[in-house]
């Protein structure tokens, strides 16, 4: 009989009652072959492999990691705060040692979705792992955090979270943006003024297969989280650059994947994309779960797996090479990005599209230049749907002087901004202004 | 008038019932290497004096097939199971004679490669060579496509007196589970069938015309001839038979808890809205997970029979048993003399339950009053905990809906029902500790013999179809046929409870389509290259464990008849 080297929970959450439309890949049959590949392997009889239903995410925890505008509710049903909770979950199992890794296996997803939310997009309304990392830091104190976004597509809402924050490390390897939604995560994305080189976008050229992939894993990923040191490694999963996946061009394959988490070893992992639900996700998936239980994993395969057909050329080989050197060594002397200023302030001035739901956010954000912490963030937002709304972040080291100027700018939005939110991670203190 | 017959480990216990009036109970010692004599015994004992043809019915809870496995008393099986990629099946290895024939199916019950035919042929040809006459076919995904299985029983057609077969065993998706369970089916085929057919024979001699059931672990019962094909489902129905027992005794149409206090064990079994509550996919048999389902029944060590013993000063209580108590000549102290020496009980001599307390007392300084209190509270201390970590495990069990994370509902039972021989001892002392209601119903010493008389057949089917292929399935009943296009959920439910009926009526057993119960019906819409292309629906019928008639509390002159 089986049994797991490292034990492993695994929160499966297929949500069979809830799609985005009928015929969307985020559809209730999407985890429906994976969950008849599991019971038919026996995964849940795995000793040291246990199963978990996921948490239910409250407004305090989606208010901890966005800004939501008009509201929580507005942006946010409960499909997405179960995925969230599942994320959560998994968490609360490793750092009450209650197994060793864990594994979110829950949809929708939430790599796309950034610090503001509108709405959709990307299928993603908010961004699950962040949740999760929030709930974490709120409970377990700060923490060093790295997460390997291995979604095809870049995890641009992660980063986005995260690129003004130094305690998290963000990785994403994806295909070119050059070819794919959300057509950005270029390796000179390297993170906000406070946070340089926090953020490492590693773009794979299509048709990248195994060799390729664990090549950059090996060569980037792996050297740069031995510098970074993270309490936590955290697997942004997504399963999309399988071979069959429908809406992308990459030709990884499931092997592939359980080597990936085999050498990433992560702490948790939670699941992001990946559309070829008959053809991939029953076999990644698995291949996942044994990797990080610790389980031989190499029985397993797809029907239709041929690896000399999905090995990449030696010009596609050459390119991953090139890229990979390029970005380690912006890693280690992160080059200086041109950031605007306005006087003491960083800003930043966006328009964010959101795929799914067709609202355009137009977004202007505004960092305080400050020697004594990371400085308060204005963020000032409206959309075709909504009237301008203000987000005011305090970071965890705050000042008193940012302090004092975000609780103004707080008090003060009334007449300006329709909504105002804040969010004061020193102070623990995360609330909408009270209607006046 | 029904016959409920269990036979214990220690006990054999047999009632008569006639309509809602038990007319007569008797417990006998189980003779392990004659089982047919302590039936014989708790037969004579009740139909003394009555009329044996009146008898409708004859309910047999039996330790045979559990007696055979563990002690090693089976037969050895051809294991044969077709597997491709995946994980690797020697890892379900069981028995000696365990072949692999390379060959698969997907999730979707497509061959994507064939059956190893020289692989196939190597294995019978080994198995003629050892005389091997007892086989199992076990394919993965058997359940979406019988192919593979049908293949091998084919290749067995001229070897074999028996095979268990995957897809006939259950609909449910488990590999490894369905292997053991076709193992340990044939392994015990022909111990069974011996048997059966002895018993047979010997109920002749009763002039007893009934029609016979076995019982199985999820408290229902299956009809003889049902149970001849696979005995393995009648495994561990004693527990089963006490939680059908509180069925047919106790007003139980809420949440409640069962405690069934043997001698060395204690059995806890969760009932939701007076259901008793199922393991999930099946039991486990030598550590082994199966299909077989089950009313999900916790053991824990601690019975009247439990040792008590002083651990660095701590009071200990179980899970050790070297013997019966003190009070009826057994070794060392145990719960039941601390129970005595704390004056709960008079239970046989009490004198002498109070010198086995004094003696360990005084070798640690304790007053034995004392060390019996202590003894008390730690074997209290223990089922309490067990009970708490159960109620907690039920209530976080995995579900797969939105609907399902915001309606369900916690699972907190406010009555407790005892049963078993010390189960008047430890009414007070739970009541005070749980907080709880206590019950201990009228018959509680032959509980599980008239749960076994009063339960009625259980059965169940998997049905899945998928009108993009135009195919359903129901494995069970070997059922693999087109459909049309617009086959609905509606049409599949509709199906399940009519197939299930017919079923049942082939065997002997009349059902309404009301006592059908769907489980679970859903319809995914499949999506192929952006467009629907048919449903995926998956349905689960069952006929639950549920007792055909509840005692009547008045009726309770039993002449319980001890065997010399």
């Amino acid at each position: 009989m089986l049994k797991a080297t490292t034990s492993l929970g695994i929160i499966f959450f297929p949500a069979f009652d809830w799609a985005i439309s009928p015929t969307h890949p985020e559809r209730e049959e999407r985890l429906l072959y994976t969950q008849d590949q599991f019971r038919e392997e026996g995964l849940f009889d795995i000793k040291g492999i246990s199963e978990h239903r996921p948490l239910f995410a409250t407004d305090q925890d989606i208010m901890r990691a966005h800004f939501c505008f008009p509201s929580v509710e507005a942006v946010c049903t409960e499909s997405h705060r179960i995925s969230a909770g599942g994320a959560i979950q998994a968490a609360r199992l490793i750092l009450e040692r209650e197994t060793r890794r864990a594994f979110a296996l829950v949809r929708p997803p939430g790599h796309h979705a950034m610090k503001v939310v509108h709405g959709n997009r990307g299928f993603c309304n908010i961004n699950i792992e962040a949740v999760m990392i929030e709930w974490i830091r709120e409970r377990y104190g700060r923490k060093r955090i790295a997460i390997v976004d291995t979604d095809c597509h870049h995890g641009d809402g992660t980063q986005d979270v995260y690129w003004h924050d130094p305690d998290v490390l963000f990785i994403s390897l994806h295909q070119d943006g050059r070819t794919l939604y959300p057509g950005s995560g270029f390796p000179y994305e390297n993170g906000g003024p406070r946070a340089l080189g926090k953020t490492v976008n590693l773009p794979l050229p299509p048709r990248t297969s195994d060799e390729g992939y664990l090549y950059a894993i090996e060569q980037v990923v792996l050297p740069i989280l031995a510098d970074f040191k993270p309490e936590l490694i955290i697997n942004s999963a997504g399963q999309d650059n399988h071979y069959s996946d429908p809406i992308t061009n990459m030709q990884f394959s499931a092997q592939g994947y359980a080597r990936l988490n085999e050498l990433l070893q992560p702490d948790i992992a939670v699941l992001e994309g990946g559309y070829s639900i008959k053809e991939a996700l029953p076999y990644v998936n698995l291949g996942i779960c044994l990797a990080m239980a610790g389980c031989d994993y190499s029985g397993i395969r797809e029907p239709d797996y041929n690896s000399a057909a999905l090995r990449e050329s030696s010009g596609i080989m050459e390119t991953i090479r090139q890229t990979c050197a390029h970005v380690l060594d912006g890693y280690f002397h992160p080059p200086m990005g041109d950031f605007e200023k306005e006087g003491e302030y960083f800003i930043r001035e966006r328009k964010i599209y959101y795929d799914t739901d067709g609202i355009l956010e137009k977004q202007r954000e505004e960092l305080k230049d400050c020697d004594q912490c990371r400085g308060v963030r204005l963020i000032k937002t409206s959309s075709s749907h909504l009237l301008p709304c203000l987000g005011v972040e305090l970071p965890i080291d705050c000042c008193p002087d940012c302090e004092r100027k975000g609780y103004e700018a707080f008090s003060r939005s009334g007449k300006e901004f329709l909504v105002a939110q804040l969010l004061d991670q020193k102070n623990k203190q995360f609330q909408y202004r009270p209607k006046e | 008038m029904r016959i409920g017959i269990d036979i214990g480990g220690t006990h054999t216990d047999g009632v008569l019932i006639d309509g809602n009036r038990l007319v007569a109970a008797a417990k006998v010692p189980t003779n392990h290497d004659n089982l047919l004599e302590s039936i014989s015994q708790a037969l004579h004992s009740i139909l003394a004096g009555q009329d044996p043809v009146r008898v409708q019915t004859l309910n047999l809870s039996t330790t045979l097939t559990t007696n055979a496995i563990v002690t090693g008393n089976t037969e050895p099986v051809g294991m044969l199971v077709a597997a491709g990629p995946g994980i690797v099946p020697s890892h379900y290895r069981i028995g000696d004679h365990y072949h692999i024939v390379y060959g698969s199916l997907d999730h979707l019950g497509t061959e994507t490669t064939a059956l190893d035919e020289q692989d196939l042929t190597e294995a019978i040809a080994s198995y003629r060579e050892q005389g091997i006459k007892c086989f199992a076919v076990a394919s993965k995904f058997s359940p979406r496509n019988p192919v593979h299985e049908n293949r091998m029983l084919d290749a067995l057609a001229d070897e074999a007196d028996f095979v268990s077969c995957g897809h006939l065993l259950s609909g449910q998706l488990n590999f490894g589970r369905r292997i053991h369970t076709l193992y340990y089916n044939s392994a015990i085929w022909r111990t069974f069938r011996t048997f059966t057919s002895a018993l047979t024979a010997s109920l002749k001699g009763f002039q007893l015309q009934a029609e016979v059931n076995i019982l199985k672990a999820d408290g229902g019962t299956m009809p003889l001839t049902r149970a001849r094909e696979m005995p393995v489902q009648s495994i561990f129905s004693g527990p089963a038979a006490s939680v059908m027992g509180i069925l047919a005794t106790a007003r139980a149409d809420q949440d409640l808890l069962m405690l069934d206090i043997g001698g060395t064990t204690t059995d806890i079994a969760v009932f939701a809205d007076g259901e008793p509550l199922l393991e999930r996919e099946g039991i486990s048999i030598q550590e082994r997970p199966t299909l077989v389902r089950a009313i999900r029944v916790e053991s824990i060590g601690i019975g009247g029979d439990s040792l008590i013993q002083i651990k660095a000063g701590q009071v200990a209580t179980g899970p050790q048993r070297i013997g019966p108590c003190m009070a009826v000549g057994g070794p060392a102290p145990s719960l039941m003399d601390a129970l005595n020496t704390a004056s709960i009980t008079s239970f046989g001599d009490v004198d002498r339950s109070r010198q086995g307390l004094a003696t360990l007392a005084a070798s640690h300084q304790m007053d034995p009053e004392q060390l019996a209190r202590a003894a008390i509270e730690a074997a209290l201390d223990t089922l309490v905990a067990k009970i708490t970590t159960l109620l907690q495990e039920l209530n976080s069990k995995p579900v797969y809906t939105i609907h399902e994370i915001l309606t369900d509902r916690v699972i907190a039972p406010a009555r407790l029902v005892i049963i078993g021989g010390p189960a008047m001892a430890f009414k007070e002392l739970l009541a005070t500790r749980l907080g709880m209601e206590v019950i201990v119903p009228p018959l509680y010493e032959v509980a599980n013999a008239v749960g076994a008389a009063l339960t009625r057949t259980t059965s169940h089917l998997t049905l899945s179809a998928d009108t993009a292929r135009g195919r359903l399935s129901v494995p069970m009943l070997n059922i693999f046929r087109p459909i049309a296009r617009g086959f609905s959920l509606q049409d599949a439910t509709g199906e399940a409870t009519k197939l299930l009926i017919a079923d049942l009526n082939q065997a002997g057993v009349t059902m309404q389509a009301d006592e059908i119960q769907i489980t679970q019906a859903d319809a995914f819409n499949m999506v192929d290259g952006g467009y629907t292309s048919g449903k995926n629906i998956r349905v689960e019928a069952q006929v639950r464990p549920a007792v055909v008639g509840q005692l009547d509390d008045s009726s309770t002159t039993v002449r319980m008849a001890e065997s010399p």
